[in-house]
């Protein structure tokens, strides 16, 4: 593993290679058994998604392999997928956000509430978002004083699905016609939630990946201590993870309003198991830190897969959730097994002399 | 390593818990270049100490100073801007990020703007200063891409050291503090932290060695330091002591070098 220092020029040529594009240095390069259990884990699902569509392909076959039920399948899980993210970003950042369905429904109201009050649209919309940006900085607030940010989300989610019948008095706010735009409005063939989507996961995913708040947001998630002794406040990454589920939380009320164009203020906490299924599936640590957004998405997907394909045969749409079940045990085995062999190539690695000059 | 004022200066270092002595009267230095270790039996001192310089507990008297200007310590990030990193037992590293991010957390290299505006940090160049930073310092563990998590104990105590060792190799070295650095390690492993050691002080970094473990401290250190319940008992060249006198000052068996003092 150690190497005598090299010369300055050496490390300097090195370094040129790297900006070159070219391939920097044969000891940066991992062995392949190394890269494929990385693919394993950070892929594995995308190839698992295809595999079951060319499965539910030859199964279902003149009806599943068709463009139009695609988009159904995309605008089945793009709520899903919505709430999803909220639910993944929060546990990435190290806390399961309970108040997802309190603040959809909170959002939802408060936008009929005022779209029924003949105000702008985009007034009533920009409203919401703002509440759900709020109840995220209540959430985070709160949690940074030292409470259990399950307990405080559990709160929340109290307040919030309160605070939406209030609104509301109690009854579901109908003809929101203006809404559906952004609900059943297709867009070159594809219905706008699906629109939504795309932009919601490629914004936080660049976010996340790309950008030195997303990385050091991660990190803190990751390990709050060791980003701490590098000498950065972690308080306010824990903050913008509540900040960005609440944000998606009152983007999925919205979505859900506009699609049904009725606004109702009972908060159904069903979507947030719906949504932590998708974040399980997609191999989001509940310990914090790590998981990509990508993943979460194909979840959602299989998810709605899943259900479609049965639905096509005719089978009993109960039997989804039975397979949605068994399919997220094998993925925690296929988990297991993946860190099992990781760590058993720790144990050769270790035992390589340093002599030898292998790693 | 030719300047004469000691990297870092502690004199007359009082450190009390109510009652309790934690410290008295501890007088230490530490040159550039220089590996001191720190020994000394549990409740000796040592962990107090080094609470004292990494800025976690104020002492109750005596002053510190750092490259001869004295400095007062508040908090950890106190010391840290005045050049003084330590690497903790535990390594605090982000398991689930990769090796160049570990490295370059809270002081990420960002993309030319438009895109460094809006935070985008450089990826490439992040990765290549963390190649060029392990290079310098004669390490190789893996690809800079390779989550920490899927290192061995070794390569992430490596990874830990050099992290800490990049952020005091400013314009002016800093001073190390390493707690039990080998503590997890294997024979192999531990042979390659102790090589490491040795390089990153002769680069001009003042490492403090915390350890139980004698052998490590004769195997690395310049300078041997022995605490026995608060008090400094030696402080010695490693070169003209052995375990047997060691052992002496840790179990309190021998006089302390300073007694008629």
């Amino acid at each position: 593993m150690t190497v005598p220092a090299q010369p300055q020029g050496a490390v300097a040529s090195s370094a040129d290679e790297a900006t070159a594009g070219a391939a920097p240095g044969e000891h940066t390069k991992d062995s392949l058994a190394i890269r494929g259990l990385i693919f394993a884990r950070d892929r594995g699902l995308f190839v698992l998604f295809i595999l079951l569509v060319i499965a539910f392909s030859l199964w279902a076959d003149p009806y599943f392999a068709q463009w139009s039920n695609a988009v159904l399948i995309a605008n089945a899980a793009a709520l899903t997928a919505v709430f999803a993210a909220g639910v993944a970003v929060g546990v990435m950042a190290g806390a399961i956000d309970i108040s997802i369905p309190g603040t959809a429904a909170l959002a939802g109201v408060i936008c009929g509430k005022l779209v029924s009050g003949n105000n702008p649209v985009w007034l009533a919309i920009a409203v919401a978002l703002v509440v759900g940006v709020i109840v995220g900085v209540a959430n985070g607030l709160i949690t940074l004083r030292g409470f259990n940010p399950f307990i405080v989300t559990i709160a929340t989610l109290s307040v919030t699905s309160g605070l939406a019948e209030v609104v509301a008095g109690g009854y579901t706010i109908p003809g929101l016609t203006p809404l559906t735009f952004m609900g059943t409005r297709k867009y070159a063939g594809i219905p706008a939630p699906v629109w939504i989507v795309i932009v919601l996961f490629i914004v936080l995913t660049v976010f996340l990946t790309q950008t030195r708040d997303g990385i050091r947001f991660m990190a803190v998630g990751g390990n709050g201590e060791a980003v701490r002794r590098s000498g950065i406040h972690s308080g306010r990454y824990r903050v913008m993870g509540f900040v960005i589920s609440g944000f998606c939380a009152a983007l999925g009320g919205l979505i859900s309003t506009a699609v049904t164009t009725e606004a109702s203020p009972v908060a159904d906490p069903g979507i947030i198991f719906t949504a932590l299924t998708a974040v399980a599936l997609a191999g989001v640590a509940l310990t914090g830190g790590r998981g990509s957004l990508p993943r979460v998405l194909v979840g959602a997907l299989i998810l709605a897969t899943i259900s479609n394909a049965l639905t096509i045969k005719g089978i009993q749409p109960y039997w989804g959730t039975v397979v949605t079940g068994l399919l997220l045990m094998v993925s925690l085995g296929v988990e297991k097994a993946v860190a099992a062999s990781v760590e058993r190539r720790l144990v050769t690695a270790a035992q390589a002399s340093v002599h030898s000059g292998k790693r | 390593m030719n300047d004469q004022v000691p990297a870092l200066e502690l004199t007359g270092i009082d450190m009390h818990y109510g009652y309790v002595r934690a410290l008295d009267k501890i007088d230490f230095h530490i040159m550039n270049g220089e590996i001191v270790a720190l020994l000394g039996d549990n409740g000796a001192g040592k962990s107090s100490l080094l609470k004292v310089i990494s800025g976690a507990h104020r002492p109750t008297a005596g002053t510190i100073k750092v490259h001869g200007r004295d400095v007062e310590f508040h908090s950890p990030t106190d010391s840290t801007h005045a050049g003084i990193q330590m690497v903790y037992q535990d390594l605090a590293l982000v398991d689930a990020q990769d090796i160049a991010t570990n490295l370059t957390i809270g002081r990420e290299i960002l993309r030319k703007p438009p895109l460094g505006w809006l935070g985008f940090v450089d990826k490439k160049a992040q990765r290549k200063r963390s190649q060029a930073e392990l290079d310098r310092l004669g390490v190789r563990t893996a690809a800079m891409t390779r989550p920490v998590e899927m290192l061995s104990g070794g390569q992430r105590q490596v990874v830990a050291l050099a992290r800490s060792a990049t952020r005091v190799s400013g314009e002016r070295n800093g001073v190390l503090l390493l707690d039990e650095p080998t503590a997890a390690l294997g024979y192999e492993q531990t042979k390659q932290v102790e090589a490491l050691i040795g390089r990153i002080a002769s680069q001009g970094i003042a490492c403090v060695l915390v350890t139980h473990n004698l052998g490590l401290a004769m195997e690395v250190a310049t300078r041997i330091v022995v605490l026995n319940r608060g008090r400094k008992y030696a402080d010695i060249l490693a070169a003209k002591t052995d375990n047997d006198q060691l052992v002496g000052w840790i179990t309190g068996a021998r006089p302390s070098m300073f007694a008629a003092a």
